[in-house]
């Protein structure tokens, strides 16, 4: 079993520019957030069973008043996992070996009065009666096939990074060009990192 | 941009501003697609955020500095006054008007109709359909579920105190009755105990959900709409059977009713739209803020990028005109090396073209007309070297008698220097000058009688005598004989007076030698006569005779002393240079003609710096005793006669020279006798030989010195008298002026 921690990425930066650019005409506005809340990468680790290295991962979603309200009103959130495995590399940029990610789909039926958790790529969906346990479920990742020991090179270091997100709206891609400027739509979790010794 | 030879805006420079733009367009591509892409993926987004805004803020922020910088070397340029400025100015501000104005209408509009727009997506009217859709769907499957929940219990209830062999059966019949999916009857844990379904060998009872299993515990009816892949529903209904009597149940049936295929697409499109509404709400501030803010972005980079582009365009544009300013005042001020760059091929192209072709042959035409000026100026120079060593006068004038050319000898025979006379007219020239006026008239007479082409001998009376000079006039060639006439004169006075003293050196020698030998035979025999004869006469003959021959005598002695005087005259000079102190032999010669006649008052004016010359002291001494005498004799009867003999010492560059003057206040020289009163028999003295101041120019004249003579202002005559100092000038001087006299004789 390999844990790793969780780290920082430079954000200040990142938020200097978008202050930067939302200030430039003047028009800057604020409203009501519905993804606060916290939003991070408990534990992972990673265990080999045939050669298939599997994700576990426990990842703590927001829940509030703002997110359960905006399920309501029929706002689908989706709740991403991302993952990557770097090749360590001492004189240049790591190298990325794995780059993927476990997509969910959270949305409250109406018409049922139940939660849908549907998986975006096979499409398998899940109803629950309340947010928490559709929540809890999203929560738990277990047995996720990342990686196959052939990928892995003998005396390599290598660096997995777990991280988990959230955003709303369910939007054409020319909508969501257009909400570029604002990252009020999208959350993202820290880094969660860990060294996986081969 | 300007400057002499072929220039024009380096490539360097041009392709430095391709290769800015190729930049700028590859990394607003790159953004543009990264954005396509990062928005699909947020993930990426994360990621690529933070770039494409570092990209979006830098170009804004370049731009924004490129215009600033751009507008302030134009508002610097126009304040002061640039060629071109203005025009560029003004080509910015209607490009600029022109893109802005459109741009600012288009901008507001749109965001007015983006505000209006995505406020009418959510409209109470929408938003209450959805919800009445949404109700009656759910009052729809609701009547279903209730049905199918009643039957769920009648079901658990008849198998409630059935045999377990009767189970099945019961089970069976239910789901055919009902069309139900499946109908299982769990045990405790879960456990199945019977089950009927549709497609036993294709599927397996499902499992019951938690909330399904803590709810029959209850002893509540359970019954859930569930939402499946693919837009259908089943109804789930679970009843516990009554097998303990209030206690937990160990038994409970669970049934699975599909809805009417119509039904449930129904219920999948109102919850479809529901959705969709619902994430459109959610992002209902978030879009309409991102899309004022895309607007924005948009307009300010429109109108920076169209006034950039308006800035970059009238620059283009005014460049070859600035170029054709600066290249025209450069030709302006003599700079015909000056090239334009071809701007293009248009219009501006061939006007460039032009220019360079009109500064290609300005260029050649100064060139010959520099090189032929050169050629004017080395004959000019040629012909005022010649002109100013000519000892001839040359005078151009014009018709008006302006002066347009003058060489030095003019002004030195005219007696007013010229050099400095171009442009002026002669007959104010002549103002105060007798000399030059006499020969300003002449002109005149000339000139007024119609005659452009003459030769003739003009006599010039003066203060210092009269001058003769041999005028030639000539209209100029090349021009019309109106405007302008060439005089060209000789003072030819020298050369006459060089002609008579040869001939009166002529008549002296021959006067010595054919009169002067018969002289002595006449007066012997007339005194022979007187002694053979005087003694036999009678008293009165022999007083007739005495008288007669005395006569002879007398006549004769007068004869020989104006022969002897002729012979000295006319007898070559043996000079006996020695050096001497010309202010004592002037002191010694006033001394003696003091102590004749010592009312005579004599003044001596000596200049100490004189101290010796190298001449031949008895000759000189003859000069002062006849200059002395002549003077003297021309003061008998005025009253206060005053004698003044001045020497002075004077200098040039070449020579020393001993002036010595000799003036009286007595009547001075008659005014026709001026020119010659160094001509023998020249006297206004009743007597006298006429030779005394012949032989004294003669004297001064073998010392390579000269002598003039005119009268005072104050009244009274002068004579100046010019001696050499050294020897060696006088034998140089005598050279040149035997060369002088000799080339004076043969050009007249």
């Amino acid at each position: 079993m390999l844990r790793g921690v969780s780290t920082r990425e430079g954000s200040t930066w990142r938020g200097l520019l978008v202050a930067c650019a939302l200030t430039l005409p003047g028009l800057g506005v604020s409203y009501a957030d519905a993804l606060d809340g916290i939003l991070e990468v408990r534990s992972a680790y990673v265990n080999i069973d045939k050669g298939v290295f599997l994700l576990h991962a426990r990842v703590e979603y927001p829940v509030g008043p703002s997110i359960r309200e905006a399920l309501q009103d029929g706002t689908t959130l989706s709740f991403d996992l991302d993952a990557r495995v770097d090749r360590d590399r001492r004189f240049w940029f790591n190298s990325n070996l794995v780059d993927l990610t476990l997509r969910r789909e959270l949305s409250y039926h109406a018409v049922s009065d139940r939660y849908v958790v549907r998986d975006v790529r096979s499409g398998d969906q899940s109803t629950f009666a309340t947010i928490d346990e559709a929540l809890e479920f999203l929560g738990k990742v277990d047995a996720w096939p990342i990686l196959v020991e052939p990928q892995l090179d003998t005396g390599s270091n290598y660096t997995i990074s777990v991280r988990a997100g959230v955003r709303r709206g369910h939007l054409s891609a020319s909508l969501r060009a257009i909400l570029f400027w604002t990252n009020d739509w999208v959350r993202v979790s820290e880094w969660y990192t860990w060294s996986l010794p081969v | 941009m300007v400057t002499p030879g072929v220039k024009g805006r380096p490539r360097r420079l041009r392709w430095i501003a391709v290769g800015q733009a190729l930049l700028w367009a590859t990394i607003a591509l790159g953004a543009f697609l990264l954005l396509a892409k990062s928005v699909q993926n947020s993930s990426l987004f994360g990621r690529l955020q933070l770039w494409i805004l570092i990209v979006d803020v830098g170009g804004v922020i370049a731009l924004t500095v490129l215009i600033t910088r751009q507008l302030w070397r134009l508002v610097r340029d126009y304040r002061a006054h640039v060629p071109g400025s203005r025009l560029t100015a003004r080509t910015v501000g209607i490009f600029g008007a022109l893109v802005i104005a459109p741009l600012l209408i288009v901008y507001l509009s749109s965001l007015e109709f983006i505000n209006v727009g995505i406020d009418s997506w959510f409209k109470v009217e929408v938003k209450q359909g959805l919800s009445d859709a949404l109700g009656l769907s759910r009052a729809a499957l609701d009547l279903r579920m209730r049905e199918y929940s009643t039957r769920t219990q009648a079901l658990a209830e008849s198998l409630s105190g059935a045999p377990a062999a009767d189970v099945q059966a019961r089970l069976d019949v239910e789901r055919r009755a009902t069309k139900a999916l499946e109908v299982v009857l769990f045990g405790e844990h879960e456990r199945i105990l019977a089950a009927s379904l549709e497609n036993p060998l294709e599927n397996l009872p499902s499992q019951p959900p938690p909330d399904l299993v803590s709810q029959v515990a209850q002893h509540v009816p359970y019954v859930s709409l569930d939402p499946q892949a693919g837009g259908s529903y089943l109804i789930r209904t679970a009843a516990a059977l009554d097998d303990r009597g209030g206690r937990a149940p160990a038994r409970f049936v669970v049934a699975v009713y599909p809805v009417p295929a119509q039904l449930a697409a129904l219920s999948e499109a109102v919850q479809s739209s529901y959705s969709q509404y619902g994430d459109l709400a959610a992002l209902r501030e978030p879009l309409k803020y991102s899309f004022r803010l895309t607007l924005t972005l948009v307009l300010l980079l429109a109108m920076l990028a169209a006034i950039y582009g308006a800035i970059y365009s009238a620059q283009r544009l005014v460049r070859p005109v600035q170029d054709l300013i600066e290249g025209t005042r450069a030709v302006g001020k003599g700079d015909f090396a000056t090239r334009l760059p071809l701007p293009s091929r248009d219009e501006m192209g061939f006007l460039v073209h032009s220019f360079n072709d009109m500064t290609k042959r300005l260029r050649r035409a100064r060139s010959e007309a520099t090189a032929s000026q050169q050629a004017v100026e080395r004959e000019r120079e040629r012909l005022a070297i010649i002109l100013a060593r000519l000892s001839t006068g040359v005078l151009a004038v014009d018709r008006n008698l302006t002066v347009r050319t003058a060489n030095a000898a003019a002004g030195a025979i005219l007696g007013r220097d010229l050099s400095a006379a171009t442009g002026q007219a002669l007959p104010e020239l002549a103002a105060g000058n007798e000399r030059l006026g006499q020969f300003v008239a002449a002109l005149a007479v000339r000139f007024a009688a119609g005659r452009q082409e003459w030769r003739e001998q003009l006599d010039l009376d003066g203060a210092s005598g009269r001058r003769t000079l041999m005028c030639a006039c000539t209209p100029l060639p090349g021009e019309d004989s109106a405007l302008g006439f060439v005089i060209v004169f000789d003072d030819i006075t020298t050369l006459l007076q060089a002609q008579r003293d040869a001939a009166w050196g002529e008549v002296a020698r021959r006067l010595a030698h054919e009169i002067k030998n018969p002289l002595t035979p006449i007066q012997l025999s007339a005194e022979r006569l007187r002694r053979r004869l005087l003694s036999g006469m009678n008293e009165r003959d022999a007083e007739i005779l005495e008288r007669g021959t005395r006569t002879i005598v007398q006549q004769v002695e007068t004869m020989q002393q104006m022969v002897n005087a002729f012979s000295e005259y006319a007898r070559a000079p043996e000079m006996q240079v020695t050096r001497f102190s010309l202010n004592q032999l002037v002191t010694e010669v006033a001394d003696l003609y003091r102590a004749q006649d010592p009312l005579k008052h004599i003044r001596l004016e000596l200049d100490e710096r004189l101290e010796s010359i190298e001449a031949d002291r008895g000759r000189v001494r003859q000069i002062l005793n006849n200059l002395v005498t002549n003077a003297l004799e021309a003061l008998d009867g005025v009253e206060g006669p005053l004698l003044e003999i001045s020497t002075r010492l004077e200098n040039t560059a070449e020579n020393a020279y001993a002036i010595v003057t000799v003036c009286d206040n007595g009547p001075g020289f008659q005014r026709e006798l001026l020119g010659r009163v160094f001509d023998p028999y020249v006297t206004s003295k009743p007597k006298g030989t006429g030779l005394g101041l012949a032989i004294v120019k003669k004297i001064i004249e073998e010392h390579g010195g000269h002598i003039d003579a005119d009268n005072r202002p104050e009244g009274g005559a002068r004579v100046r008298v010019v001696l050499p100092v050294k020897d060696s000038t006088r034998t140089a001087a005598a050279g040149t002026r035997e060369r002088r006299d000799q080339l004076r004789r043969e050009r007249a």
